[in-house]
């Protein structure tokens, strides 16, 4: 295990983030947008795992604090996809470029 | 404190002169005879509590108004009597009182009878006196009655204020107030349009003569760091001012003295003044007021005295409107605005008289014009009394109907023309003689002519008016009342006999006393050659002559030389366009300058202010389109700035410095 | 008693007045204008009681308060403790102004009993909470204090306009709100900096501190405050060309308001130049005198001139308060005894005088719906009091001697020309054309022939005699004795004249 680096950790955490980054920008369906999101999320758990064991002061705060944005992450994807769900309901539509009520 | 005791004291002072007063035994009183001098200040009080007590209860006092006010008047002229008796025998009294405290610079007000003041106190209360009485009877019917004695008793305090004033500044304050007295009295009328235009006027041609008297007096305060007339002269005689700064102040004043006293070019006010009542006019625009303007200018004497420049513009203004007036006046129909245009001349003649050196001559037509142009003016009211019109075409032949104002009138008129023995003729001698020997031979030549063209129009009028056939309409005319006649025969005599208090003849006894203890003011009498005074007479015995020739006689037309629809006739009778010279300059520029500010004020400030919330709307604006709604966007954005700060860290090594 | 309560009983007493007027129901016209009026006694009793005291010959710093208030370390240890404490002092100067403020807030009241139609409950309880903050203001000590108490008159001010005006009363409204809140905004931030450069905002302490050379302020930084504070007063005064509000808030405002408004309110302004200007940056002033000096005769020349050409009376009124504050400036721009005093005595005099044209504007307007001049004429046969009044009240304004527009406009003048006489003698023509245009409006409306028939309308009478009758005599007594003013302010006189060095 010790011979995988920190390095490729963190380019893993730096290419999840960036797919995330690139579906939240860019894609219309909303679902694929919340997923995205959650891979970002997920971008950063892994930057906090990694930090945790090769870090100044490796200890297992990092990864309590990953479990922790998962546990919070689960809960903000639910209310999002209810969010979805009642929108869908009126608009008939999960396109996120045609949820732009709240402009001016 | 210091302040409060300063407070206590100005106020302390003032009530022991009181209390002093009122505690001494009766007996002392008379023994000190009534400390006449040192309650001088009482005479001006005395219409002022008119005014007051007539603003408060007129309404219910209704004509019984006019008792207060006579009453009032009467107790200023026995007091102006015993003060001026006192005064041949005794020094100057002073007194003066802190009145406004600036720093390390203390205002005083107070009073002074010296000569001038004494003689002037005496000449406005009399004349005020008789108009309070004439106007009794003049003014029955007005349901304003009580207003205007209200008015007449400002207007006499703010007059007699005027000349006890030991300072400048006091005496600027009373000028004002005069100017506000003769204001209110000549819009007396004021639903008349014409009372309307003429009291503002008024109020604004002497305000521009004003702002001239304010800026020269501060000049000289800042040079003399006072406002006393005795600190002045001081300050002149020991040469502590430069000449220039004498001759920029003395004229500055004397443009105060031109408003007021109607010189040209401030002029055009006092013809148009006639609109008030005519009382009004005899009393302002013969006796008082007007002669504000020479009281100034001789109250001042030495210090136009220091200035060959300041006597020279003086004497030139005095003359060129002395025969200008005279010019009008030749052709007008009203009787008031020929008898206005003649006071403007002969106001003139006081200035001309004042700016030759010649103090005494100037003063003393400036008393005896009092006199005879009130006479005057009286009876040409009682005259309006009787026709109910001013025109004199419509007047004629009222000799006979008018058995007393007639001769009266005919009295007022020989007088002013010059004619030997009566009071006009001594004082416009001494003029001369002064124009003369002063070195002014043009100006002395322009009096002369003048004094031709005074007698010429003052004869036509009263030929006009009093001989001849009746042109009116009015058939029930009828003598005045006596409270108009008996101050017209008071007048009528003092008229005639006022003028052998300094005569060449029977010795200079008024210009004596005036110049005592002032060497500075020249001798009681000019002594000048003899054909002056052949010549003023001569002038004067033409001019009547031609008068009754041309109006009495009728053997030669009135329009042998210039008739009506002549050029020369309708530029006189137009008075050569001065009021329209001005509308078309000064209130046309003053009118355009106050649009272009609005111009400014509407487009370029509110402009400006328009512009400034435009650009705050439009990035208002920008901002909210930007908000598309959509999400993604945000979201990008919110990165892009995340990136440029990343950036910006990298490459400047972390904090910014 | 205990002299150090008396300033803030004098301050907070009208708030007495709020609390009742909660209580009352709406529906009460009678007793909520009772107790409107009533509640504007007691600050006009103290602050007569302060001038008795002063008259007594005892010293006015027997009232000064202080307590601790605010007070905060610094970030590093070696910093002073910044402290903002609660400060309310009185001084000659400003007992004229409280003295001023209790009188006309008290004649406002009661023009506002008959001016005010509506909602006579919150109109109170606003005009109280101004009066507090105006009485607050001119007796604050420190800049913090003065700030909230300038903050505590902005607000009722925007609500008395925007409820209770005439047709444009929102714009208006809006107008001096954001006018004004400018002006706050940058009097805030001279006194953050001025508080985190020195520690205090105390004004007798920031006089010496600014003074003192060891303190390390540079002259440009100086100089910079002060500009900022001459923009943020000049708003209120207000200087050519930040006035565009002040018209606006004249003719919309309703009378009783722009008594308070043009009597007081403005000379926040004069108030704010003279004691944080003049005392706290006197080198400064001094620098920029001469450009003061030109402002105040723009602002004289520019109100006159356009006063001359409105067609409504309230217009020729708001370019004439315009106007004379010109001669504010003009009299401050002069630094010298005379011209400072004439300021103050114009700040005073203009108080009155606009409070009682108002106060007439307002009568006239009751009665016959229109203040343009060209639909009166001829008031003086059906309504001679006020047509007297009126014209008394011009002639006031215009500076006729015996009234107090005379002393002031000419204790100004006797100033400036020592110093400038040149800018004087432009500005001298203000005085030519204050007398025109105030003639030809007033004359317009009173003299001449009725434009229609005022037989039906209503003179003065009754209690609207009150406020007419006590301005004109505070007006005609300081103009007659004027000691009465300049007497409280020598002791200030003498301090801004020491810290002008002349």
């Amino acid at each position: 295990m010790s011979s995988v680096p920190a390095s490729a950790f963190l380019a893993l955490a730096l290419i999840l983030f960036c797919i995330g980054l690139y579906g939240a920008l860019t894609k219309r369906n909303t679902v694929i947008v919340l997923i995205s999101i959650e891979l970002m999320l997920n971008a950063v758990n892994i930057n906090l795992v990694t930090f945790s064991k090769y870090g100044l002061s490796p200890s297992i705060d990092g990864q309590i604090f990953a479990l922790f944005a998962m546990a919070v992450a689960a809960a903000e994807a639910a209310v999002g996809l209810a969010i979805l769900m009642a929108l869908y309901r009126n608009k008939k539509t999960v396109h996120i470029d045609e949820m732009n009520e709240m402009k001016h | 404190m210091v302040n409060l005791t300063k407070l206590y004291a100005v106020g302390g002072q003032i009530t022991r002169i009181v209390h002093e007063w009122c505690l001494t035994p009766i007996d002392t009183h008379l023994k000190r005879g009534f400390d006449k001098m040192e309650n001088a200040w009482l005479i001006p009080l005395f219409p002022l509590l008119s005014f007051l007590l007539l603003l408060l209860i007129g309404k219910r006092l209704k004509e019984a108004s006019a008792y207060v006010g006579i009453l009032m008047t009467l107790a200023s002229l026995v007091f102006s009597i015993l003060v001026l008796l006192e005064r041949f025998s005794e020094p100057t009294y002073l007194y003066r009182f802190d009145w406004l405290t600036i720093g390390e610079m203390h205002l005083t007000a107070g009073f002074e009878v010296n000569q001038l003041n004494a003689l002037m106190l005496f000449i406005v209360s009399l004349v005020s006196f008789l108009v309070h009485t004439y106007s009794k009877g003049y003014m029955h019917g007005d349901e304003r009655f009580h207003v205007f004695y209200a008015y007449l008793g400002l207007f006499t305090f703010a007059m007699l204020g005027l000349v006890i004033s030991p300072n400048i500044l006091q005496t600027y304050i009373f000028w004002e107030l005069v100017g506000l007295g003769s204001f209110l009295l000549i819009g007396f009328y004021y639903y008349k349009e014409e009372a309307k235009a003429a009291a503002k006027k008024a109020f604004i041609m002497t305000r521009i003569g004003d702002v001239g008297l304010l800026i020269g007096m501060i000049l000289l305060f800042w040079q003399t760091n006072s406002f006393e007339y005795s600190e002045i002269f001081k300050a002149v005689e020991a040469g502590a001012i430069s000449n220039t700064m004498i001759t920029l102040t003395a004229i500055l004043i004397f443009i105060g003295a031109i408003g007021k006293s109607g010189q040209f070019p401030l002029h055009t006010w006092l013809p148009d003044a006639m609109e008030g009542p005519t009382p009004v006019s005899a009393l302002i625009h013969a006796a008082t007021m007007v002669a504000a303007g020479v009281y100034l200018v001789a109250a001042l004497f030495p210090l136009f005295l220091a200035s060959k420049t300041a006597l020279m513009t003086v004497a030139v203004i005095g003359g060129f409107t002395a025969i200008f007036a005279a010019s009008i006046g030749l052709v007008q129909t009203d009787i008031k605005r020929v008898l206005a245009y003649s006071t403007v001349s002969q106001l003139g003649y006081m200035m001309l008289a004042l700016g030759s050196a010649g103090y005494v001559a100037g003063v003393f037509h400036l008393m005896t014009h009092a006199f005879f142009k009130a006479l005057l003016f009286l009876a040409a009211g009682s005259v309006i009394h009787a026709v109910h019109t001013q025109n004199i075409e419509e007047m004629g032949g009222l000799w006979k109907k008018l058995k007393f104002t007639a001769p009266l009138f005919l009295i007022g008129t020989l007088a002013i023309s010059g004619v030997p023995g009566l009071s006009g003729f001594f004082s416009k001698d001494e003029i001369l003689v002064a124009a003369w020997e002063g070195g002014h031979p043009v100006l002395f030549l322009l009096a002369l002519i003048a004094a031709f063209m005074t007698a010429f129009y003052m004869f036509r009028l009263f030929f006009m008016v009093f001989t001849g056939e009746n042109r009116g309409k009015q058939t029930h005319v009828h003598e005045s009342p006596s409270t108009m006649t008996l101050p017209m025969l008071l007048l009528g005599i003092l008229a005639v006999v006022a003028g052998y208090v300094n005569t060449p003849w029977f010795g200079s006894f008024l210009g004596d006393w005036l110049t005592d203890g002032n060497p500075v003011l020249g001798h009681g009498h000019i002594e000048g050659p003899a054909w002056i005074m052949a010549a003023a007479t001569i002038v004067s015995l033409a001019g009547i002559l031609l008068a009754y020739l041309i109006y009495g006689k009728r053997s030669i037309a009135p329009d042998w030389l210039s008739g009506k629809g002549d050029m020369l006739h309708t530029v006189l009778y137009n008075k050569y366009y001065i009021d329209e010279f001005y509308q078309m300059t000064v209130v046309a520029f003053v009118t355009g300058f106050s649009y272009l500010l609005r111009f400014i004020d509407v487009f370029i400030v509110e402009g400006i202010i328009k512009g400034v919330t435009g650009i705050i709307q439009g990035l208002g604006k920008l901002g909210s389109k930007m908000q598309t709604g959509q999400v993604q966007t945000y979201g990008a954005v919110a990165f892009v700035g995340l990136a440029v700060l990343v950036v910006i860290y990298a490459l400047t090594g972390g904090y910014l410095r | 008693m205990n002299l150090h309560a008396v300033l803030s009983l004098l301050v907070f007493s009208p708030l007495v007045g709020i609390i009742v007027l909660a209580i009352l129901p709406k529906s009460q016209e009678i007793a909520i204008k009772a107790v409107g009026f009533l509640a504007t006694l007691p600050p006009l009793a103290l602050s007569l009681a302060v001038y008795a005291h002063y008259l007594a010959g005892k010293s006015l710093s027997d009232f000064s308060v202080s307590v601790p208030w605010i007070q905060f370390r610094g970030l590093q240890p070696d910093e002073p403790a910044y402290a903002v404490n609660y400060e309310l002092a009185i001084s000659g100067f400003q007992l004229l102004l409280v003295v001023l403020t209790s009188v006309v807030s008290t004649l406002a009241a009661l023009g506002a009993c008959r001016f005010i139609k509506k909602e006579w409950k919150g109109y109170f309880m606003l005009f109280l909470l101004l009066v507090t903050g105006m009485l607050g203001l001119f007796t604050a000590e420190n800049m913090v204090l003065f700030f909230i108490f300038f903050e505590v008159t902005l607000i009722p001010t925007f609500f008395l306009i925007g409820k209770w005006g005439y047709f444009e009363k929102e714009k208006a409204a809006f107008s001096f709100l954001i006018y004004n809140g400018f002006g706050s905004a940058v009097l805030l931030i001279v006194i953050m900096i001025l508080l985190a450069k020195t520690g205090t905002t105390n004004i007798v302490m920031l006089k010496e501190i600014i003074a003192d050379p060891s303190v390390g302020l540079s002259a440009d930084f100086k100089l910079g405050l002060f500009i900022a504070l001459l923009i943020a007063f000049g708003v209120k005064l207000p200087i050519f060309p930040l006035h565009s509000w002040m018209l606006r808030v004249h003719v919309q405002a309703p009378p009783s308001v722009v008594m308070i408004h043009s009597g007081i309110l403005l000379k926040i302004g004069a108030y704010g130049l003279i004691r944080f200007g003049m005392g706290i940056f006197p080198d400064q002033f001094k620098q920029l005198a001469v450009l003061l000096a030109i402002l105040g005769v723009i602002n004289l020349l520019y109100g006159a001139f356009l006063a001359f050409i409105q067609t409504d009376f309230k217009m020729v009124l708001a370019y004439s308060s315009i106007s004379h504050m010109g001669i504010v400036l003009m009299g401050l721009a002069a630094m010298n005894e005379a011209g400072i005093q004439g300021a103050i005595f114009q700040v005073v005099s203009h108080g009155l005088i606009s409070a009682l044209l108002f106060f007439l504007v307002g009568v006239l307007y009751e009665r016959t719906e229109t203040s343009l001049i060209g639909n009166l004429g001829g008031l003086a046969k059906g309504m001679p009091l006020t047509a007297g009044f009126l014209l008394a009240a011009a002639m006031a304004s215009l500076g006729l001697p015996g009234m107090s527009g005379f002393v002031s406009e000419f204790m100004a003048f006797l100033g400036l020309f020592k110093v400038e006489p040149w800018i004087a003698a432009v500005g001298s023509i203000g005085i030519i054309m204050t007398a025109v245009y105030l003639l030809r409006a007033v004359l317009g409306m009173t003299f001449g022939k009725a434009f229609r028939d005022f037989d039906g309308v209503l003179d003065l009478r009754g209690l609207e005699l009150v406020p007419v009758l006590v301005l004109m005599l505070l007006i005609v007594l300081i103009g007659v004795y004027p000691s009465v003013l300049s007497s409280p302010l020598q002791a200030t006189l003498e301090t801004i004249m020491l810290g002008l060095g002349g």
